[in-house]
C-alpha cells in the first residue's frame, strides 16, 4: 500500500478566538501507481490534505504511513518524505527563480544531494519528460518563456527529484484548452511509464473523469466520499448541495433523465451518451411512425 | 509613467513591510535584524526603490510598538541610506555601505539614548552596523547578483 | 504561519468611533501613543487602559480582533517582559544561583509589557474603523501644509495606501513560495548563516517578481480609470469634521491633561 492515511485532524490556530478545523478525522488507503481525484469546494481542506502528505504539515492526530514509513513520527527528516512525495503546488511557475532553466530544475535534485552526472541526466530526463526540448530550452530563462511553457518547467522540477507519488494541484488552471489538453496527456503519459502514483486535484470533472482511477470527496475537511468516479458522479443531487459539479456529458444526461425516466442518467462518456440519445431519437420516431 | 514609479515605490514599500514582519520578532528594538535589510540595495535597480525603501520603513514601524521613536528617526535614515546606495548605484560593492552607515549611526544613538542600553555610544553604533553589515552584504550582495541577471524585471 | 495581522484590516461597523473623521482618529492615535510614553506611574497606565477599553467598546469591535493583533507582537511582549524581570538590578526580590530577580525589574517588566500591549491595541483601533481609504485623506489632508515644502503629500498617502493593501496578499505570496521550495527539498532552519542567507533567494526572487507583476498590473488598472495623480483630484466623499469630532476632540484634551496630571500624583 502506497500511503496510509489514519485518522488524522488538523486544526488551525489552536486556542485563540479564530480557531477552525481544517482536517476531521481523514482515513483513506491508496495504492501504489493509482491514480486518484481529490476534490472539493474552496476551503474544504484539499491544500491542507495535499500539504501533510509531503510532510509540509503535521496532523494533530492520527498518522500518516508513506510507503511503508511513518512520517508523522517525530523527528522524521524531512528530506526523506520529500524524496518519496513530490508535491507541485497551483501556479507553480511562481517559484521559479533561477537565470536557466536547467539551473531551476536542478534546485530540487540538488537540495536531495544529488551532484555531478547524474545530476545532469536526471535534469534532462525530467525536462523532455514533460514535453519540452531539453537542447532548446536548458539555457532559456524561465521567464521568457510562454504561461504552458514555465507550468512543464516548474513541474520538471518537482519530477526531477524522482518521487513515487507525484501530487498535483490543480495543474491545468489558467491554461489556455491546448495547452489544458497537453499537460493532461503529459500527466497521463507519467503515470502509464513511470508508474507514479499521482494525486490530482481539480475542479474540472470532465478531466477527473478521465483520468481518475477513484475520487475523494472533501467536504469542511471531512472526507465524504471515496469510490470510484461513475459512482462517485452519480451522486450528483449531494454533489451539487456542497457546491460541486459532475462532468458535462453526465450533467446533461441526468437533465434529461428527469424529463423522461427512460433516458439512463448515469452515463459518464460521450460515446455511451450517444447512442443512447440516438436510441431515444430513433424510438420516438418510430413511435410516432407507427401511431 | 508616474504612475507606474508610485505604484512600483508602493509594491517596494510592501515587500519591506512583508519581510520584516515574516521575521518578527527578531526584526525590532533592540536586535534590529531584518531580512529587509537586503532590499536596500534596489536603489542600484530603480529609482522608485528610493521612496519604496522609506515608506516601507515607516509602515514597519508603524506597525511595531517598538518603533514608534524608530518612525521617524529608522524612517529617515532608511531614506538617506536608499539615497546614497542609488548614488553608488554604478559600483556594485559600495551599495550596501550607506544604510549600514546610515542605520548604524542613527539607530545606534537610538538604543543608546532612547531605550537606556547599557553600553557605550560606539558598542551601540558597532552592533547596529555589524547586523546591518550582515543582511546588507550576506543577504544583499547574492540578491544584487541575482537580480543583476534579471534586470528586465525592473522596466 | 505569519498570517493573520491586523493592520490595515478595517473592520466595518456603524460605531461612533468608525464615523469620526480620519485626521481625529490619526490625531488621536498619535497622541496616545506620545500619552503612553509620559505616562510614568500605575494611575496613569489604569487610567489609559481604562479609556482604551471604553473607546474599544464604543467601537463595537470584537475583542478577538483586537486580540488578532497582538499575536505577531506576543513573542516581543513575552521578550521585553523577561529581559526586563532578569536584567534590571535593584533590591533584590528573588534570588537562586545566578538568576536574580529585583523590584524594579518585575515592575519595569510589566510596564513593559503594558505599554507595548496598549501601544499596538491604540494603532489596531485606528486600523480597524478607519477604511484605508479614508486613512490615505486623512494623512493627505495631515500632511498637505507640507506641500510648501515641497512634499508630495498625496504621493505619499498613496503609496502607503497601496502598500498596506497588499502586505496581506505578500505575506500569503511568501508563505506559498515558501512551501513551494520547502517541497523542492529547500531548507530554511538549518545550516550556517551563509548558507541559510543563500536559501533566502529562491525566496526573494519568486516574491519580486510577483510584486512587480502585481505593480505592473495595478498601474496599468490605474491609468485605464484615468488617475493622473493628486492635482485636481476630488474625492466621492470629502471628508468634514462633524459635532462628533468637537466631542471627541475635547475629550481627547481632557484625556491629555488627565494623564499629564497623573505623573504628579
Amino acid at each position: 500500500m502506497s500511503i496510509e492515511v489514519k485518522n488524522i485532524n488538523h486544526i488551525y490556530a489552536e486556542g485563540l478566538p479564530f480557531e477552525t478545523v481544517a482536517l476531521n478525522d481523514i482515513s483513506f488507503n491508496i495504492d501504489d501507481g493509482k491514480f486518484v481525484g481529490i476534490i472539493g469546494h474552496t476551503g474544504s481542506g484539499k491544500s491542507t490534505l495535499l500539504q501533510h502528505l509531503n510532510g509540509l504539515l503535521k496532523p494533530k492526530s492520527g498518522s500518516i504511513t508513506v510507503d511503508g514509513v511513518d512520517i508523522t513520527a517525530p523527528g522524521k527528516k524531512m528530506t526523506e518524505i520529500r524524496k518519496k512525495v513530490g508535491l507541485v503546488f497551483q501556479y507553480p511557475e511562481y517559484q521559479l527563480f533561477e537565470e536557466t532553466v536547467e539551473k531551476d530544475v536542478a534546485f530540487g535534485p540538488k537540495n536531495l544531494g544529488m551532484q555531478g552526472e547524474e545530476l545532469e541526466a536526471t535534469v534532462k530526463e525530467a525536462i523532455e519528460l514533460v514535453g519540452l526540448d531539453f537542447e532548446e530550452i536548458k539555457e532559456r530563462s524561465p521567464f521568457d518563456l510562454s504561461g504552458g511553457q514555465k507550468r512543464r518547467v516548474a513541474i520538471a522540477g518537482v519530477i526531477a527529484m524522482k518521487p513515487k507519488i507525484l501530487i498535483l494541484d490543480e495543474p491545468t488552471a489558467g491554461l489556455d484548452p491546448k495547452a489544458h489538453r497537453e499537460l493532461l496527456s503529459t500527466i497521463k503519459k507519467l503515470h502509464k511509464n513511470e508508474k507514479l502514483t499521482i494525486l490530482f486535484v481539480s475542479h474540472n470533472m470532465d478531466d477527473i473523469m478521465e483520468m481518475a482511477d477513484s475520487v475523494m470527496v472533501l467536504e469542511n475537511g471531512t472526507l465524504v466520499m471515496n469510490d470510484s468516479p461513475e459512482r462517485v458522479f452519480s451522486r450528483w443531487e449531494e454533489l451539487e448541495k456542497i457546491g460541486l459539479n459532475v462532468p458535462q456529458i453526465t450533467e446533461l444526461m441526468k437533465k434529461l433523465e428527469k424529463k423522461d425516466s427512460s433516458i439512463e442518467g448515469n452515463v459518464f462518456d460521450m460515446e455511451k451518451a450517444a447512442s443512447i440519445i440516438k436510441n431515444y431519437i430513433n424510438s420516438k420516431e418510430s413511435k410516432a411512425q407507427n401511431d | 509613467m508616474r504612475t507606474k514609479k508610485l505604484v512600483t515605490a508602493a509594491v517596494i514599500a510592501s515587500v519591506y513591510a512583508v519581510a520584516t514582519i515574516a521575521v518578527a520578532p527578531l526584526s525590532y528594538g533592540l536586535m534590529q535584524i531584518r531580512i529587509s535589510e537586503a532590499l536596500t540595495i534596489l536603489p542600484m535597480f530603480t529609482p522608485a526603490a528610493i521612496p519604496g525603501l522609506f515608506i516601507g520603513c515607516l509602515i514597519a514601524n508603524i506597525i511595531s510598538p517598538i518603533g514608534l521613536v524608530d518612525v521617524v528617526l529608522g524612517s529617515l535614515a532608511t531614506l538617506l541610506a536608499a539615497y546614497g546606495s542609488y548614488k553608488f548605484r554604478k559600483h556594485k560593492w559600495l551599495v550596501p555601505l550607506p544604510p549600514i552607515i546610515a542605520n548604524g549611526v542613527v539607530i545606534g544613538w537610538m538604543l543608546y539614548y532612547i531605550y537606556g542600553v547599557d553600553v557605550s555610544l560606539m558598542a551601540c553604533m558597532l552592533w547596529v552596523a555589524g547586523g546591518e553589515a550582515v543582511a546588507c552584504y550576506g543577504i544583499g550582495m547574492p540578491l544584487i547578483m541575482a537580480l543583476d541577471k534579471r534586470k528586465e524585471m525592473f522596466k | 504561519m505569519i498570517r493573520d495581522i491586523t493592520l490595515g484590516q478595517y473592520f466595518p461597523g456603524n460605531s461612533k468611533v468608525h464615523k469620526l473623521d480620519a485626521r481625529t482618529k490619526i490625531i488621536a492615535t498619535i497622541m496616545f501613543i506620545v500619552e503612553l510614553f509620559i505616562v510614568n506611574n500605575f494611575y496613569g497606565f489604569a487610567l489609559a487602559t481604562a479609556t482604551m477599553f471604553m473607546i474599544i467598546k464604543v467601537s463595537k469591535v470584537p475583542v478577538r480582533f483586537m486580540v488578532k493583533g497582538l499575536k505577531p507582537i506576543f513573542i516581543i511582549i513575552i521578550f521585553t517582559f523577561v529581559i526586563n524581570v532578569f536584567m534590571v538590578d535593584g533590591t533584590i526580590l528573588f534570588h537562586w544561583k545566578f538568576i536574580t530577580i529585583s523590584y524594579e525589574g518585575l515592575y519595569r517588566a510589566f510596564f513593559m509589557a503594558a505599554r507595548l500591549i496598549l501601544l499596538i491595541l491604540g494603532s489596531s483601533i485606528l486600523t480597524l474603523t478607519t477604511k484605508p481609504l479614508s486613512l490615505t485623506d486623512g494623512i493627505e489632508k495631515l500632511l498637505r501644509p507640507l506641500n510648501k515644502i515641497g512634499l508630495p503629500s498625496h504621493e505619499i498617502a498613496m503609496m502607503m495606501t497601496i502598500a498596506l493593501r497588499f502586505i496581506p496578499t505578500l505575506l500569503e505570496e511568501t508563505d506559498k513560495i515558501m512551501k513551494a521550495q520547502q517541497a523542492r527539498g529547500a531548507d530554511f532552519e538549518s545550516g550556517s548563516v551563509i548558507h541559510r542567507a543563500k536559501s533566502l533567494i529562491p525566496i526573494l526572487v519568486p516574491l519580486f517578481i510577483s510584486a512587480f507583476r502585481i505593480a505592473q498590473d495595478l498601474a496599468m488598472a490605474m491609468e485605464a480609470r484615468c488617475y493622473k495623480g493628486g492635482k485636481g483630484r476630488t474625492r466621492m466623499n470629502e471628508i468634514k469634521f462633524t459635532r462628533s469630532d468637537i466631542y471627541a476632540s475635547v475629550f481627547l484634551a481632557a484625556f491629555l491633561a488627565m494623564i499629564i496630571g497623573t505623573r504628579y500624583i
